[in-house]
């Protein structure tokens, strides 16, 4: 138990950035700009479609977007994949509700579902209006030095700092 | 199949695998980070991109690799980036977080990928309302920083400066590490 304590299960920052930048340089190689905001827009496609032709057919925003079968909708596919074998091989368990939330809110599921809901509501309708999320505008876009993802960037850091402040007061500095 | 698919899922699994083993499919980790209270997550991100940025110099110098500039609207993009805070500050995941969390077997994630599911039905409903009213009037276009530095190399220094002192900083102000 103490060794496990000494030696944290979670990667060190700096190799974890030198992996993600390589992955992130491959897929500028072998397909483009890397996005998963996009990926919901064809899953979505991919579902409405075959109840809906003329729906999907009539509306810009999945006429724009990859479908199933896209690079895009593959990528999100396996970060879910990734993340399921990153999982079952890792000490620490998972939880379904964040033990900072617990300590603020208690341990309604009911309440902490809701709120990320709520969150991902709202994280996705604004990906799509910007034209990319933390990845495909923050991430790819400085990479490639576009103004769009660095103020997009700057927005997102000061404006959850300022929301995680709101919703966790002072529940967020007590103990470790 | 198409190779396309393949690599897809390749990066997908690859790019899952190390956002969770840095802690940033934790909504725990986010919130502490937003929370100025660990600096690791904001620091591997900002060092991904510093690299990224310069990997990328290098692969278009050697004639590969393929880019598109997002454009920047003044009001669309700050709408965006504002509300967009505050659904990441709220629920401590971002889009791509949620389908790695997800498959962690997070149910909070779950639901967060649901209500994702579902602004992404709203935008796609109110995409020719939305587009032309906040978005077109304040279009600057593809610009990048090579626009206003004079060059790729310049502006990629540039880029590389403001994120290793960011980086930098964040190591000072945060409380812990």
């Amino acid at each position: 138990m103490d060794k496990e304590q000494l030696s944290p299960p979670y990667w060190k920052w700096v190799p974890a950035a030198f992996a993600l930048a390589g992955i992130i340089v491959f897929v500028f190689a072998t397909f483009g700009p890397p996005a998963s905001s996009s990926g919901f827009v064809a899953v979505l496609k991919g579902a409405i479609e075959p109840f809906a032709p003329d729906y999907v057919e009539g509306k810009a925003h999945y006429r724009m977007s990859a479908g199933p079968g896209a690079w895009v909708f593959a990528f999100v596919l396996g970060m879910a994949i990734g993340g399921f074998i990153a999982a079952r091989t890792f000490p620490v368990p998972v939880r379904d509700i964040p033990e900072i939330w617990e300590k603020r809110f208690g341990n309604s599921r009911i309440k902490r579902y809701a709120a990320t809901f709520a969150g991902g509501f709202v994280i996705l309708f604004a990906s799509r209006l910007a034209g990319g999320c933390t990845l495909g505008l923050f991430i790819s876009g400085s990479t490639q030095l576009a103004v769009s993802g660095l103020y997009f960037g700057v927005l997102i850091f000061a404006f959850a700092m300022l929301t995680a402040r709101i919703v966790y007061g002072s529940a967020g500095k007590e103990g470790q | 199949m198409s190779s396309q698919i393949w690599l897809g899922l390749v990066s997908g699994i690859a790019f899952g695998f190390v956002i969770q083993r840095v802690g940033a499919t934790s909504p725990d980790k986010m919130a502490r980070a937003h929370l100025m209270i660990e600096g690791a997550i904001p620091r591997f991100m900002l060092l991904a991109v510093l690299l990224s940025a310069i990997g990328l110099l290098g692969l278009l110098a050697s004639g590969a690799g393929r880019t598109l500039i997002i454009p920047t609207s003044l009001v669309a993009t700050g709408i965006a980036g504002v509300l967009f805070g505050i659904g990441w500050g709220l629920c401590g995941y971002c889009p791509g977080t949620t389908w790695a969390a997800a498959g962690e077997g997070r149910m909070d994630a779950v639901f967060a990928l649901l209500g994702g599911l579902a602004g992404t039905a709203l935008f796609a409903q109110v995409h020719e309302i939305l587009i032309p009213l906040l978005h077109a009037p304040t279009n600057l276009g593809q610009i990048t920083l090579a626009d206003w530095f004079g060059s790729d190399l310049a502006a990629a220094a540039v880029l590389v400066a403001v994120f290793a002192a960011s980086i930098f900083g964040i190591g000072m102000l945060w409380e812990r590490d």
